[in-house]
């Protein structure tokens, strides 16, 4: 029998790091491709983000690393490893937390993790030290002997990250991990999640919700329509906005896009909002534009803050993430 | 930032071989296990019923039935348990998972495909087994018969089990729809029922579907579970074990090639 994968050994290869070269992967030859020449690089103890709206194709290039999907071409490695050539080495290397809840109706949430555990190659007793760890870090050990059935969406959130970490591989997969998560428990959550990245995996998450990822990630990544469209240190890619300030411009619904004066840098209209980044030099002058158009009834509000991540996101994918939504 | 790699450490070998084969089956069967206790319990009355109904049914449907009929139709209970275990709950397990998505999740756990398999075909084994004995106490009970279990009733009803199993998990892991999936099972319930040689001989079938069950498992199961469980009511010959193991390698291939596939 192999060595478990989760304890590794040292002195042999010290490279393992995760590498996508030109990914592509066309479900239908007449549409675009779901992933069109994907090329990024997660090393371990880092925590990725990889950002985009619904269908941009960030589950389609999860789905290809755990074998799920066959990649049109190019490469997905985990250092030495082929994963695309050896599916069965990437479900040993590969930890995933799946986007739609877990499986785990008939499972009290301690059997649900410790079963996880020993699926993962662990031991009885490692397995159920893990779990207890992890139950006692994400504070959910009153629901320990409740019936998944039984569980809020949140801790069954919970459960399934820890279900996904208690024997982490060299690189975990999170799929949208803080959905349903309460704001008490999300930031267990992201601590945890800086941990398993501190014991040396490399950690890929993927999420829409783009001001919490701008927090928790080292690096990122913004994918739109299947292509890389940025990368990069989360203020580094805000380094464009420097010096600006962002104004949202809540238009009345069906109002026609208003006038645009000189001195807007740039602006995204997604549904009836009206995202513009505008110079910290400009801003009384944007007040007073902002204002016209609610006294002419083209807008109904502004807000006027610092330039974010989201605006960033907004600039590139033509959209506004989760939590912009909920603003 | 730079990240920090000092402390990076070597890949972990990969697992294999029997140690780790038998490790994984384990922890899924575990998993199937504690997945099916708030079903289990459902499925396991219903098996009962259904070994028990198709034995009191006869009854019904044959007024003046005879030991020798009784014994026929009661064996053919316990056979009708067996294959509809595989091909017909199997594959509506797998159309449930596919229709709530957990189906994506349980293949992409880091075991082999093999040992996810036979924990789910263990775990229709131990399902199958409270159908089969309601049928048998049933018919002592209600015809006064009594059966002549010899040794080969374990490898007759395992294999007759394993194959069901089998091509029912071929049909559902390769048919992408769930809904085909489950009028797959329908159809199969209705041919087993209606047209298979399981409960009446395979004389009273017109010729041409007479033949076609030559090449079919379900009249070579029946002839293998009978025999196992009755003295000179039919005879089974080493055909019959041919066909069934025939067809059990066959589907495991196919389970096997269409659980690798990757679209």
């Amino acid at each position: 029998m192999g060595r478990r994968v989760g304890m590794p050994v040292r002195g042999r290869m010290k490279d393992w790091t995760f590498r996508v070269e030109n990914l592509v992967k066309v479900f239908d030859a007449s549409a675009r491709p779901a992933n069109d020449g994907l090329t990024l690089e997660v090393r371990p103890g880092e925590v990725y983000g990889l950002l985009g709206p619904n269908g941009a194709g960030k589950s389609t290039l999860v789905k290809q690393v755990m074998g799920l999907l066959k990649p049109t071409s190019g490469s997905i490695r985990l250092g030495d490893y082929d994963l695309v050539a050896d599916p069965a080495a990437a479900r040993q290397l590969c930890c995933y937390l799946p986007q739609a809840q877990m499986p785990i109706d008939s499972f009290k949430a301690r059997e649900a993790i410790e079963t996880a555990g020993l699926i993962r190659g662990a031991s009885p007793a490692e397995a159920r030290r893990r779990t207890d760890e992890l139950m006692s870090s994400l504070e959910i050990e009153e629901w320990a002997d409740t019936f998944g059935v039984k569980l809020s969406g949140g801790v069954r959130r919970l459960v399934g990250f820890a279900m996904a970490t208690v024997c982490p591989g060299p690189i975990v997969f999170l799929d949208e991990p803080t959905n349903d998560v309460d704001p008490m428990r999300r930031r267990l959550l992201w601590e945890r999640i800086r941990v398993v990245a501190e014991e040396g995996s490399a950690v890929f998450l993927v999420t829409h919700n783009v001001l919490e990822a701008e927090k928790s990630v080292d690096r990122l990544a913004i994918i739109n329509e299947g292509r890389l469209v940025d990368q990069g240190t989360p203020s580094s890619l805000k380094s464009e906005d420097k010096g600006c300030m962002r104004m949202l411009v809540m238009l009345v619904p069906g109002a026609p896009d208003p006038d645009e004066p000189g001195f807007v840098v740039s602006s995204t209209r997604v549904s009836h909002n009206l995202a513009t980044v505008i110079d910290e030099r400009d801003v009384s002058k944007a007040i007073s534009w902002a204002q016209g158009l609610i006294a002419s009834g083209q807008a109904e509000e502004y807000a006027l803050g610092a330039t974010s991540l989201e605006d960033v996101y907004i600039r590139l994918t033509g959209e506004v993430s989760a939590i912009g939504h909920d603003r | 930032m730079t990240v920090d790699t000092s402390f990076a450490v070597d890949l972990p070998a990969k697992r294999s071989g029997a140690g780790s084969w038998v490790h994984s089956y384990a922890a899924m069967l575990r998993w199937e296990t504690r997945g099916a206790r708030l079903l289990l319990p459902l499925i396991v009355v219903v098996q009962i019923l259904a070994g028990a109904g198709f034995v009191l049914g006869f009854g019904l449907l044959i007024p003046d039935i005879d030991a020798e009929m009784a014994l026929y139709l009661s064996t053919g209970a316990v056979v009708m348990s067996l294959i509809l275990i595989g091909l017909v709950l199997t594959p509506q397990v797998i159309a449930q998972q596919k229709m709530e998505g957990s189906y994506e999740f349980l293949w992409s756990l880091p075991v082999p495909r093999s040992a996810a398999t036979m924990a789910s075909v263990t775990l229709a084994a131990v399902a199958a087994i409270p159908g089969v004995a309601a049928a048998m106490l049933v018919a002592v009970w209600r015809y006064d018969i009594s059966f002549v279990v010899s040794p080969t009733v374990l490898p007759a009803c395992l294999l007759t089990l394993l194959c069901g199993c089998l091509v029912g998990s071929a049909v559902a892991h390769g048919v992408e729809e769930p809904q085909v999936i489950l009028l797959f099972t329908q159809l199969a319930i209705f041919f087993i029922i209606g047209f298979s040689p399981v409960s009446f001989p395979i004389d009273r079938l017109p010729p041409w579907l007479a033949t076609l069950h030559e090449f079919l498992p379900f009249h070579h199961m029946a002839v293998v579970v009978r025999s196992s469980l009755t003295t000179g009511m039919v005879r089974v010959a080493p055909i019959d074990w041919m066909v069934l193991v025939a067809w059990t390698v066959l589907a495991a291939v196919i389970t096997g090639l269409v659980l690798v596939r990757r679209k």
